[in-house]
């Protein structure tokens, strides 16, 4: 049973304990529970984007629409929420669901201008990227949005067991997300587009449909994003979805999700988003100036990176 | 839809018809210059220089202020601010310095504009195009240090800019009081090679010079970024937990994110102080959950740029008469407190003063230092 077992795929969690570890051991402030509620706050909407992605990696694409449409959805969601009277109970719940179809919906049509207009995903998504944010900038007139819904803002400010509940929201769409990984058959389809489309497309496989509804679901874990970082800050802008599209990318493939396709899914997405975000925390956690941050960031990132991919079977790099 | 998609598609507008009529009228201009020339605008408050500022977009409140200062310059010549040409460079110094040639040569060399070169090596090829011309310059924000007006002569009027240092000093100053002279500081900084962000936090360290009791325990950079400034305000609090008795923050929007990363932990009452004097900002002062913010008055100078430019034109000053400290200064900045953050508001946000634009250097901070 363990003959083909590869020690590979353990090793983004392995390298996840080993940060804890390392930073624990130079300051044990970082190995407390207060400390991992700081890391799941920050991580809940980083966390939403990377498994949107996720989908679209495991197919093979990619998808770089991310901060528009994270930025756009959080505005569209803080505006219907104003509109619906301000606050959760006089009908601002219309607004989480708006926002949650408007990401669906945005999704699909960039979804539908790659695989039906046949742009490769990375122009395409890049493009409907700037469209959202741009989109965001005319709504916004460059200005801040602001929620001050006391009952909204609990997902911030209540806390069960330590975490505020954005943390369990994000939970919930986790596993959501590992169940359509595993139990439906557009999760099934994604991995075998990403793994040998021509073969998927002969075997039957609806090729086009499958990719639209990859982006759509894309779409939908964005806007959860955005919705979750309104809960977080209490505002949205055009630059609410700042950073996301490199940090989320990063995080599924420091995870074990390969560039490729078909190997990895949402699970290594979520070990790569707190793999990112501890060191993130841990750097300031242990004091390191500012200034060496990032090129510590990015040299910690190609080292998980060769842990924990399985390189030896790849023909090519591209 | 917000009104701002109606305000900027009908600005588009207007200002697609005025380039149409700008366009005739100077065709015409050209051909009957005894028809158009007596009872055109150009006539009455110009004297006879054509008004411009110069600059990169108006997407953002920052910009839309200076751009209005300029308009109600033009406005107190008695004209229509539809007089003043917007020359928009898109983030491009070469288009920068191709409008301003353009409308040099369009008005015969009298031109008066203000100017963001977009970048600081530009602003030498467009002071120069300009002096070669015949016009009249004055530029804001970006030069280098080695350009200055005197050297150029009267076509180069003067340089504005903002330093953040004394402002931010007298924020932190106001913090350590709060603080009750005593207590760890932390700062959160916009991107550490951003001037603005050295200046600022130059500011903090001056004013901690004179408070031994004050410790800056952490300096930390949020890249000027809300969500970045509270994921390190919480890793802050990991590490320094209670030590943490102030925060000192480079700009509005990371103070933001600083206030809701410790709405998270239950903690209230911290006093923090943030820099621009954004309106949500200066709500947030109001309502005591900042303790100050920084404005910088960009309606001024925005429509004191295009004014010394105008007037140096027309004879109403000669620059080279002027002193140094009158062509390199420092625009004004008020520190919004709690006491006067509703005054501040109802005078700065829900109105616009009107300034007497002849005043020239009445708000200057001082000439400009070079480090």
């Amino acid at each position: 049973m363990f003959r083909n077992f590869d020690i590979k795929s353990l090793m983004p969690i392995i390298v996840l304990i080993v940060l804890v570890v390392f930073f624990t051991a130079i300051n044990p402030n970082f190995f407390s529970l207060r400390n991992f509620a700081r890391i799941a706050i920050a991580a809940s909407p980083f966390l939403m984007v990377a498994i949107g992605v996720t989908f679209i990696i495991v197919m093979g694409s990619i998808d770089l629409s991310m901060e528009g449409t994270v930025s756009l959805s959080a505005v569209i969601f803080c505006f219907a929420f104003l509109y619906f009277g301000g606050t959760l109970a006089s009908g601002g719940w219309i607004a989480l669901f708006a926002a949650m179809c408007f990401g669906m919906f945005y999704g699909a049509l960039n979804g539908f201008i790659h695989a039906k207009l046949l742009i490769p995903s990375f122009m395409s998504s890049l493009a409907m990227g700037f469209v959202g944010i741009g989109a965001t900038v005319l709504l916004t007139g460059g200005g801040i949005v602001r929620i001050d819904d006391d009952v909204f803002r609990m997902l911030l400010t209540y806390r069960v067991q330590g975490f505020p509940l954005m943390v369990y929201v994000a939970a919930f769409f986790l596993i959501a997300g590992l169940l359509i990984q595993k139990k439906t058959i557009l999760g099934r389809n994604l991995y075998a587009i990403g793994g040998a489309e021509d073969l998927a497309s002969a075997s039957g496989v609806p090729v086009l449909k499958t990719r639209i509804m990859a982006f759509a679901l894309a779409g939908f874990y964005y806007s959860l994003a955005g919705i979750l970082q309104v809960a977080k800050l209490g505002q949205a802008e055009s630059v609410t979805g700042a950073n996301l599209m490199f940090l989320s990318i990063t995080a599924a493939v420091v995870g074990g999700v390969a560039l490729w396709g078909a190997i990895g899914g949402v699970f290594n997405a979520l070990i790569g988003v707190l793999i990112v975000t501890v060191i993130n925390n841990g750097m300031v956690v242990i004091g390191l100036p500012d200034y060496i941050q990032d090129g510590v960031l990015g040299a910690l990132v190609i080292v998980a990176v060769i842990l924990s991919t399985n390189r030896s079977t790849v023909k090519f790099v591209k | 839809m917000s009104t701002f998609i109606k305000d900027f598609i009908e600005r588009e507008k207007i200002s697609r018809r005025n380039f149409l009529f700008a366009s005739a009228a100077g065709i015409s201009a050209s051909a009957l210059p005894g028809l158009f020339a007596p009872s055109s605008a150009l006539a009455h408050g110009h004297g006879g220089y054509a008004l411009a500022w110069s600059y990169r977009d108006r997407a953002s409140a920052y910009w839309n202020a200076i751009v209005s200062g300029g308009e109600a310059y033009v406005e107190s010549l008695g004209l229509d601010k539809s007089e003043m040409v917007n020359l928009i460079n898109e983030a491009s110094s070469e288009k920068s310095l191709a409008d301003i040639k353009a409308f040099l040569a369009k008005n015969n060399g009298m031109g008066a504009i203000a100017c963001d070169a977009n970048d600081s090596p530009n602003a030498r090829p467009v002071v120069e195009a300009v002096r070669d011309a015949g016009g009249f310059i004055s530029t804001i924000w970006n030069k280098t240090d080695d350009l200055h007006p005197w050297d150029i002569g009267d076509s180069y009027v003067a340089h504005l800019s903002w330093s953040g240092e004394k402002p931010s000093e007298d924020a932190a100053r106001l913090l350590i009081d709060k603080m009750g002279g005593e207590g760890g500081i932390v700062h959160i900084g916009g991107i550490p090679a951003n001037i603005p962000a050295i200046e600022r936090l130059d500011g903090l360290k001056n004013a901690l010079n004179d408070n031994p009791n004050v410790e800056l325990l952490d300096v930390q950079s949020a890249d000027w970024d809300t969500t970045k400034a509270a994921d390190v305000m919480a890793s802050l609090l990991t590490r320094y937990g209670d030590e943490i008795k102030g925060v000192h923050c480079a700009n509005d929007n990371m103070a933001y994110g600083v206030i809701e990363a410790l709405k998270a932990e239950g903690i209230t009452g911290m006093p923090i102080t943030a820099f621009d004097g954004n309106p949500e900002a200066v709500d947030l002062v109001m309502g005591g959950d900042l303790l100050a913010t920084v404005f910088t008055n960009p309606h001024w100078g925005g429509g004191i740029a295009l004014a010394l430019a105008h007037q140096a034109a027309t004879g109403a000053f000669v620059p080279s008469e002027e002193p140094n400290e009158h062509r390199e200064f420092y625009g004004p900045s008020i520190l919004v407190t709690p006491d006067d953050a509703a005054e501040f508001k109802k005078t700065y946000l829900e109105s616009t003063p009107t300034y007497d634009w002849t005043d020239r250097w009445g708000l200057s901070a001082g000439q400009i230092q070079y480090k």
